[in-house]
């Protein structure tokens, strides 16, 4: 193919003009292109390249350029033939001659309408996204190079950031980030992340011009070009420090009510729904009931009640009750997980959100079974060392009874039983004196003296264990027929009774009472007997009453005997004390006493009322310590 | 020599007879009285104002008023509250011996053996008495 064929099919048009701008030669494309025909290109002038007459200056300046410089390329409007107008490209250079100067221009032109109409498109489009986005202020959205500087700077990042473009455009993207971030390598990364992943996103702090922290929300995007090769990377932020500053404290508000809540370990602390499922779960809980998290939640808090509770109705109870006055409060049995049993503190508050609807329970429990235990071991140590010291009290007084009677015991030993002895001793020494002298006027007295002081030894010796038999076995109490142990009593004392002349009267009302028949029996006599010894008048009158009083029996035994004086009322009953001497009233001085202790075993009590001069009236009753005993055992 | 007035408050005939006997045998003694109780004494001390004797010789144990509550008695009266009173009686227990000291005894003397044996008795009390009188 020679050249001229190949100029001919050139899918570009091109020309040759002389020196002065004159079309000396064009292709068919020329042709095509501008829509002049060859014969008016031919000799035209190089303003038919442009965009009309008018356009001539320009042509001149632009063909000036390349005949100084060798070539220039010139974009614009042209003018066709047809008046219609493309966007061309017209590459001129110039041919020179030996000497230098110019011989002839070469022009290539190109219609680059469609290319150009993209890039205004794409200048347009580009004009009204940068206009859009240097316009938003709420986020700051600007572009970095493939190394993090920053290339574009926005409103909103100027409000946010507090740099003006021109202090920041240049600088690396680094500089919004704080000291630790920075040692951490973080901004290096966040690129690297970006290019690999085509974006990177996250909150975190940044730091504005003037130093301050602000949380951002900030969105790394890799930006490729045609051939997926990384041109640099966009990068839009938006300042949540608000947001931010109200969830982190509601947060943190939550998280160490939540944390509180959770680490409370005396107290097992939880959140039901308004049906009393179990919607959380503190450790407190899990220690104190057994069940952990996993295991409890979504179960009704009734899993904790005994059965009994159950079948009452309880759980629903206490929510009802809770619901309505807002908290329900109580010491209970509650059930742990291995089914044993806690006494429990529980306090249920409903809950209710702010349109006064029930979102749930609270419920607060806390185990007292241990306060309780060592209340009740601390009332049962009370307790133990009460009866203990009753005990103590008890034996101490038996103690000191016994002690009593063993000091009476040994007066009696030393003084009651000696003195006969004494006196036995004592006579027949005067007999071996008076044997001695050959005197025997005087021994019938003194032997009948020693044979009365062994009587009133033997007296003594024989009352001294009647009384200490008394004590000896526990009281048997049988029901006693008191018409048939009176008509015994009087029998036995008939000899007595009949000698004295005495008038005695029975007045009872009573016909039986638990006691020791025999014992009831000597009571009796030896208090008849007393009456009869101490009258002096020469008819005993001696009444024998028993009255009901209550559930017990009141006894008493009056005669007109010469009676006892005010301060010897409490005497008559001391073991084998007198109060009057031998001569006239004979006795070991045992008998009330013995009264006085069978009195005493009957559980009653005994006392004298008398006028001296005109009798004694004996008063005693029977059980009322025994059926206290009864009562209370 | 000087003799002492002395009161015998004693309950039993015989043993009074024999002390009696003894405490004026020996001389050292004149017996004022003789009582078988502590109410007999006290009687009688109150129907002989101007007699005040320089001893009284109580048993301890007596029918009616015994020796502790005589020692009561004249001890709660201004009048014989520094009488000297001797208990005497069968018993050497010490709980007896520092009843009747502590209810205001002058001493405590037990009793002889048998009440033949006085005579002794009624000596050593005079010596006993005139030591404690020339002291006090």
């Amino acid at each position: 193919m020679n050249p001229s064929h190949l100029l001919q099919h050139m899918p570009e048009a091109v020309l040759q003009l002389d020196a002065d701008g004159f079309i000396g030669y064009a292709n068919p494309m020329a042709t095509t292109l501008t829509g002049y025909p060859p014969q008016e290109l031919l000799n035209g002038s190089r303003v038919l390249l442009y965009a009309g007459p008018e356009d001539s200056i320009r042509a001149e300046y632009e063909f000036g350029i390349a005949a100084r410089t060798g070539q220039y390329t010139s974009e614009g409007w042209r003018l066709r033939k047809d008046g219609s107008r493309f966007w061309g490209e017209l590459l001129i250079s110039a041919l020179r001659n030996d000497d230098g100067s110019t011989s002839a221009f070469t022009v290539l032109l190109r219609d680059t309408s469609a290319r150009k109409e993209a890039e205004v498109e794409l200048r347009k489009s580009e004009e009204r996204f940068r206009i859009m986005v240097e316009g938003v202020s709420e986020y700051g959205i600007f572009l970095l190079d493939t190394t993090g500087h920053i290339l574009t700077w926005n409103d909103g990042a100027a409000r946010i950031k507090g740099y003006s473009p021109s202090e920041i455009i240049g600088k690396h993207f680094s500089t919004f980030y704080t000291t630790e971030d920075l040692q951490d390598g973080k901004p290096a990364r966040e690129i690297r992340i970006a290019a690999e992943t085509g974006k990177y996103e996250e909150e975190g702090w940044r730091v504005r011009k003037n130093g301050s922290v602000f949380w951002a929300n900030i969105v790394i995007t890799a930006l490729l070009n045609e051939q997926n090769k990384l041109v640099g990377f966009s990068k839009v932020t938006r300042d949540l420090t608000d947001r931010r500053f109200n969830e982190e404290t509601l947060r943190q508000s939550e998280e160490r009510y939540r944390s509180l809540v959770e680490q409370v370990i005396d107290y097992g602390i939880f959140l039901m729904d308004e049906k009393g499922r179990i919607v959380s779960w503190n450790e407190g809980a899990r220690r104190i009931s057994g069940y952990g998290p996993d295991e409890i939640i979504g179960k009704y808090f009734s899993i904790f009640y005994p059965e009994e509770d159950l079948l009452n109705g309880k759980p629903a109870h206490e929510l009802k009750v809770a619901r309505a006055e807002g908290k329900y409060e109580e010491e209970g049995w509650r059930l742990r997980k291995d089914g044993s049993r806690f006494w429990a503190s529980v306090l249920i508050t409903a809950v209710f959100n702010n349109d006064g609807t029930l979102i749930g329970f609270s419920k607060v429990t806390r185990d007292l079974t241990e306060r309780k235990e060592s209340e009740r071991a601390l009332r049962d140590s009370f307790e133990r060392y009460r009866r203990l010291a009753e005990e103590l009290k008890l034996t101490n007084r038996e103690l000191v009874e016994a002690n009593g009677e063993l000091e009476q015991f040994t007066s009696i030993v030393s003084h009651d039983l000696q003195e006969p002895i004494r006196s036995i001793k004592g006579f027949l020494q005067l007999i071996e004196m008076k044997l001695t002298e050959g005197a025997t006027a005087d021994l019938g007295t003194y032997i009948r003296k020693s044979i009365g002081a062994a009587d009133r030894m033997r007296e003594l010796i024989q009352n001294l264990l009647q009384y200490a038999q008394l004590g000896k076995s526990e009281l048997a109490p049988q029901p006693v027929d008191l018409n048939a142990l009176l008509n015994e009593s009087l029998q036995n004392l008939r000899e007595v009774i009949e000698r004295s002349k005495a008038q005695i009267t029975i007045e009872n009302e009573v016909d039986s009472v638990p006691g020791d028949r025999v014992q009831l029996g000597q009571l009796i006599q030896n208090l008849l007997s007393n009456a009869l010894k101490f009258t002096e008048t020469e008819f005993p009158k001696i009444r024998i009453r028993i009255r009901r009083a209550g559930d017990e029996a009141h006894f008493s035994v009056s005669d007109n005997g010469i009676g006892i004086s005010q301060g010897d009322l409490l005497k008559v009953f001391e073991i084998f004390r007198r109060l009057h001497t031998n001569k006239p009233y004979p006795g070991t001085g045992i008998g009330l006493a013995i009264c006085k202790k069978i009195v005493d075993r009957h559980g009653g009590r005994i006392w004298p009322e008398s006028e001296p001069g005109k009798g004694t009236t004996f008063h005693f009753t029977l059980n009322e310590a025994i059926q206290e005993k009864i009562l209370t055992p | 020599m000087k003799t002492y007035r002395i009161i015998l408050v004693e309950n039993d005939e015989d043993e009074q007879f024999f002390m009696r006997e003894a405490f004026e045998a020996s001389g050292r003694f004149e017996v004022l009285a003789q009582a078988s109780n502590g109410d007999e004494l006290v009687t009688w001390l109150r129907e002989h104002p101007g007699q005040l004797p320089d001893l009284i010789l109580s048993d301890l144990n007596m029918p009616g008023m015994n020796g502790m509550e005589l020692l009561h008695a004249l001890r709660a009266d201004a009048r014989y509250a520094a009488l000297p009173v001797v208990i005497t009686s069968t018993s050497s227990t010490q709980s007896i011996i520092d009843r009747a000291l502590a209810a205001g005894a002058s001493w405590y003397r037990v009793k002889p053996e048998t009440f033949i044996s006085y005579g002794p008795f009624a000596e050593t009390l005079y010596q006993e008495l005139q030591a404690r009188l020339a002291v006090g």
